[in-house]
Parts: C-alpha cells; sequence; structure tokens
C-alpha cells in the first residue's frame, strides 16, 4: 500500500455518485470536442488555402459581380501568372435530396488550371470544352444524385429560374482533404448565352481566382489589381484566398464566437458538476481527515488525497470522453457531415490536439475543483474534524 | 514492564477558554498534571468537564490558551502545526470511541497508515503491521475490511494502529464507550498487556467506572479542575 491507494480506494466509495460524475464529465468532453472540432474544421478551409492564390471580388459586396472583361486586365497584371472566374449559381435539387451544394458556372478553360487542388483527367477536360452543357461532379453529389459521366441530370437555382438539364462528364477528384465533394460545376459561356439570364446579367462573373508568382508577394499584387479598377464603377477587393474565404465565412462568425463560448460554458459547468461531488465526499469524510491528521497526516497529504482523488474522476471521465469522441465524431458523425453536409464541413474529423486539449481541460477541472474543498479541509482544525459526525 | 517513574507529560498552570461569539466558555482552569512514564492513568468526569480538551491537549491535537505543555521531553506549547503533527506521528498513539478505521482498507492496510508517514520500506512496514496485529490477536484478520468485522475486533485493529509506530504514550478516548461488555473486557485486557507488558504508558477518558478500575491511576476532572 502506499499514499495513492487512499485516493483511488476512496474513488468508488460511492459508486453510482462516481460513476454518474465520470458520465457527465465524458459526455461534457464529448460536447466540447464536438464544438471545437466544429470550429477547427470551419475554419480550416481557409486556413489550408493556397498561399500563391488571390481572390478578387467586388468591393462592395461577394453579391455583386464584376465585368467579365476585368479577368484580361488581371492577367495582365505584373506577378499573375494564371486567372479564371466563376459564378455563384444559387444550385439546388428539384428533388430536394441534398439541402445545400455548390454549384458555379466556371471558364472551361482555365478554372481546374487554377484550382489545380481538384484534379480532372485530360480527356474529360477535353470532352467538357467541347460539351457546351457539361457539367464536372464531385463524386459525393453525383452519387447523391445517382449519375455517372454519360447521364444527364437537371438542378434548379434560386438566381436564374427554369429547369437547367446538364450532361455529366466527369467527376473531378479532390487532392486535399477540404476540397468539397459536392460541388457542381458547369460551363460559364453556357450560362451566359443562356436566354434564362436577362440582358443585365450577361457578361458578369462573380469572382476571379489569380496564381501569382510569389507568394510573398500578394499583398503588393493585390493593391495593384485594386489600383486598376480604382476609377471604374465597379471597383475590386483583392485579398488572400485565405481572407477571401474567412469573409465568405463572415456571417457566421457570430456563430463560432458563441460556439467558442459554449465550449468554455461546458468546462465551467463541468467543474460544477465535479466541485459538488467532491464537496459532498469531502463532507462525509471530514470526520476521517480528523483521524487522519490526528494520526499525524499533515495538511499537504489531506489537500493531496482530495485533489488527487478529484483529478482522477476528472481523468477517467475524460478518457471516457475521449474514447466516445474519436469512435461517434470520427467513426459515425465525421462520415455522415462529409458525406451529407460536404458544402460546410468537406472533411470533419477531431484533430488529436482538439483531443488532447480537452483531456488538459479536464485535468484543469480537475484540479480546480478540488482545490477549494481540499483547502477547506486542510484548514479546519483536527478538534473541529474529529467532532463532525462523530 | 513496569513504569520508571520519570514524569513523560507534565502540565503546568493550564488554562483552555472557548468561544461562543465573543463569550467566553472557560473549559480548563490552572490546571497542573504529572503523568510518571509507564503508568495507566483513567480520567473521569461529567459531560463538559473538559476531559477531551485535556486528552487533546496532551496528544497534540490542541494547545492550550496559557500553561505549559510538555509530553515525551517536547513542549508542545512551543511547537507549529507541521511540527506537531510528525511529533504527534511518531511520539502518540490514537485510540478513539467509534474505532475510526477507514472503511475503504483492510485491517492491515489501517494499521499500515502511520507508517507510511515514516521513511520504512514495504517490507518492513509489512513485518510491523503483522507485529501489531498479532499483539492485538487478529494475524488472521488482516485482509479484513472493517464492515466484516465486530466492533471488539474493530477496536482491537484501532489498538494495533495506535501503537505499530511504537509510541511512547496511547491515548485513548471513551476506547469501550461503543462496546458490549465482553468486548470492553477484551480491549481493557488488551490495554492492560500494552501498559504492563510493552510499557506503554497509558491515558485513558472514560465514563465507564468498570473501565477506569482497570487503570493503575484514576483521575476526576470537574468543572475544568483536577480533583
Amino acid at each position: 500500500m502506499n499514499i495513492a491507494t487512499y485516493a483511488r480506494r476512496n474513488l468508488f466509495r460511492r459508486k453510482g455518485r462516481t460513476i454518474l460524475t465520470m458520465v457527465a464529465i465524458a459526455l461534457a468532453v464529448l460536447i466540447f470536442s464536438i464544438i471545437r472540432t466544429v470550429i477547427y474544421e470551419w475554419n480550416r478551409g481557409a486556413e489550408e488555402a493556397a498561399q500563391d492564390r488571390l481572390a478578387i471580388r467586388h468591393k462592395v459586396s461577394i453579391t455583386m459581380e464584376l465585368p467579365y472583361k476585368y479577368i484580361d486586365e488581371v492577367r495582365a497584371t505584373p506577378g499573375v501568372t494564371k486567372a479564371t472566374w466563376a459564378n455563384w449559381f444559387g444550385a439546388k435539387d428539384p428533388k430536394e435530396r441534398i439541402p445545400f451544394f455548390a454549384g458555379f458556372a466556371a471558364d472551361q478553360n482555365s478554372f481546374f488550371d487554377v484550382m489545380d487542388e481538384m484534379s480532372v483527367d485530360p480527356k474529360v477536360l477535353e470532352e467538357w470544352r467541347n460539351t457546351p452543357n457539361g457539367a464536372i461532379l464531385g463524386d459525393l453529389i453525383a452519387k447523391t444524385f445517382e449519375v455517372k459521366p454519360g447521364d444527364d441530370v437537371t438542378i434548379a437555382s434560386d438566381i436564374y429560374p427554369g429547369d437547367w438539364k446538364f450532361k455529366v462528364v466527369g467527376i473531378y477528384k479532390p487532392l486535399r482533404k477540404t476540397v468539397d465533394r459536392n460541388s457542381f460545376i458547369f460551363r460559364w459561356d453556357y450560362l451566359n448565352n443562356s436566354d434564362a439570364v436577362p440582358p443585365p446579367m450577361k457578361d458578369k462573373i462573380g469572382w476571379i481566382l489569380a496564381r501569382i508568382d510569389d507568394a510573398a508577394h500578394s499583398a503588393q499584387i493585390a493593391k495593384s489589381i485594386d489600383a486598376k479598377f480604382e476609377d471604374h464603377d465597379d471597383q475590386t477587393s483583392a485579398m488572400s484566398e485565405r481572407a477571401f474565404q474567412l469573409s465568405f465565412m463572415g456571417g457566421f462568425t457570430a456563430i463560432l464566437t458563441a460556439f467558442d463560448y459554449a465550449s468554455v460554458g461546458i468546462l465551467l459547468i463541468l467543474m460544477l458538476v465535479l466541485a459538488n461531488a467532491i464537496a459532498m465526499s469531502v463532507r462525509e469524510r471530514t470526520h476521517e481527515y480528523g483521524v487522519l491528521r490526528a494520526i499525524g497526516f499533515p495538511p499537504a497529504h489531506i489537500v493531496g488525497f482530495i485533489v488527487g482523488e478529484s483529478v482522477l474522476i476528472a481523468v477517467i471521465g475524460g478518457l471516457i470522453g475521449v474514447a466516445m469522441t474519436a469512435g461517434l465524431i470520427n467513426g459515425v458523425m465525421g462520415p455522415f457531415l462529409e458525406e451529407n453536409m460536404s458544402g460546410w464541413f468537406p472533411y470533419f474529423s477531431t484533430p488529436p490536439y482538439v483531443m488532447g486539449l480537452a483531456m488538459v481541460a479536464a485535468i484543469g477541472v480537475g484540479i480546480f475543483a478540488g482545490a477549494l474543498p481540499a483547502y477547506r479541509a486542510s484548514k479546519l482544525k483536527v478538534t473541529d474534524a474529529l467532532r463532525r459526525l462523530d | 514492564m513496569a513504569g520508571n517513574g520519570e514524569t513523560i507529560v507534565k502540565l503546568a498552570g493550564i488554562n483552555k477558554t472557548f468561544y461562543r461569539g465573543k463569550e467566553p466558555i472557560p473549559v480548563l482552569d490552572s490546571l497542573d498534571l504529572d503523568v510518571p512514564s509507564g503508568s495507566f492513568e483513567a480520567l473521569m468526569g461529567p459531560s463538559g468537564s473538559g476531559k477531551s480538551t485535556l486528552l487533546n491537549i496532551i496528544a497534540g491535537l490542541d494547545r492550550p490558551s496559557r500553561g505549559s505543555v510538555s509530553v515525551a521531553g517536547s513542549q508542545l506549547d512551543k511547537m507549529s502545526d507541521g511540527e506537531l503533527a510528525k511529533w504527534r506521528s511518531q511520539t502518540i498513539g490514537f485510540v478513539f470511541q467509534s474505532f475510526n478505521l477507514i472503511p475503504v482498507l483492510t485491517a492491515a492496510q489501517n494499521v499500515e497508515l502511520p507508517l507510511l508517514l515514516t521513511g520504512l520500506s514495504g517490507a518492513e512496514r509489512k513485518k510491523r503491521v503483522a507485529t501489531a496485529l498479532r499483539i492485538v490477536g487478529l494475524e488472521d484478520r488482516m485482509d479484513h475490511y472493517p464492515r466484516q468485522m465486530s466492533g471488539g475486533q474493530e477496536q482491537r485493529v484501532a489498538i494495533a494502529r495506535a501503537i505499530v509506530n511504537d509510541p511512547k504514550i496511547i491515548v485513548a478516548d471513551e476506547p469501550t464507550g461503543d462496546l458490549d461488555r465482553k468486548s470492553a473486557d477484551d480491549v481493557l485486557t488488551l490495554m492492560t498487556k500494552l501498559n504492563k507488558e510493552l510499557g506503554k504508558t497509558i491515558f485513558m477518558v472514560t465514563h465507564d467506572p468498570h473501565a477506569a478500575e482497570v487503570a493503575t491511576v484514576q483521575r476526576k476532572l470537574d468543572k475544568g479542575a483536577l480533583l
């Protein structure tokens, strides 16, 4: 036997209470991990954005379009090696098999050249260039629509009226985990030439993506692009792809901040649950601590017994929570979200750092939850402690 | 073994006053006490007479409001709390009325508790625990938990815990108070054996006249003064 034996044995003196406390901690760790994973994955696309790519949008808002002719001026900017463009289509599935997916019209000659994390077979690209209503899909959206290359598919739009019929010419292959596998990409000229697009909306592009020769000069190149259009009616806002993605997600910042606060709130609740359980145990054992003090155990040992027990409960609960996280998020929830909500979460998995953070938080909570009852128990006079419940 | 006549407990001019709010409640009043080494003393007195307070002062659990306390050569009133804790672990063995064993530990582990504060090896601790339990006649109950034993057996384990560190003094607060007559007699016989054969000084507080008769010296305390 050693001094830790006593702390360990105390752990299951009140089995029901200890197990319920551990379950509460495990669930709190799971919820904490889910929230932190959502925040992490939401920002991951931006964090992993290409460093040598700029995004150029209308200065006023991403919802306003730029004149088509701007692409040539961007391409002519020193430092820009290649550029492409795309328009948001507001795509939706007429059969509502999927609540949201990214559909956009893109340039068949340059889009996949600039967006090289989406790999497309050269033969498929060639076919796309020869098929005005050709579309290249992500594998997940193709699976949802139950289509394969050569099949026809019809989608609708929130922006452009009518049914839009396309021929699937191929499937792009994502080369990074953060690439959305639910995108539906078709030719910009097919949209632009359509009668469904009214004249004022013709020859307009949603945003431009430009490759640059040196990522270190991105700010300077972005500045010179904006300078080109300074005296035009439609001014631009050029930025790194990371900044572009963050601005695109800007509307969700408040939600993410709320999530952030919620994760801290979870920790506080966790601490109160554990502190309450520890305080109850200490109250029940005050007399016992008096006996230990009487036979010579110094106050520091009493603190050690109480904090040790609190940390032990927190660690066991935390480990159960982390195991649940690995099983539930990485095994069930992640694959489900990747398949059904790939537009928001192309990849959803709790990174090891979040699990580590959850464990560190659990240990920290264990220390804090045990600290006050331990301090009070250690300060109690031995004679007062012996008198309790005696 | 008998006492050698040296004074092991010497209290001089002890006063102890508790406070209820601002109201002082005097418990011990100018009390002097000499306890010879090797004696077995019983302290009796009505409830509220200050018996337990006196015992706590001798055992280094409480401090007098005034006066000097010398026990086993140490001046307790001049020691810090930390020094007192260490002193208690080396000098005093405690026997309580309600046994006060730790329910989640076995008999052997309960007895081993005070030894955890020493630098003894595991093997040496085990040896001492076995000796202490043999002295109290419970060597066959080492792995039993308190709930698996009778009250008398629990108190004998508590006595084994009190002697395992080979203390100079054993203080006992109503050691037979929670026991039936037969178990109480067994415990008193054991305490007599500790006093006579091992030379332990025993200072016992009791309400039980039968228990007090076993002691070699009987003292009476009333209203904070020894009669």
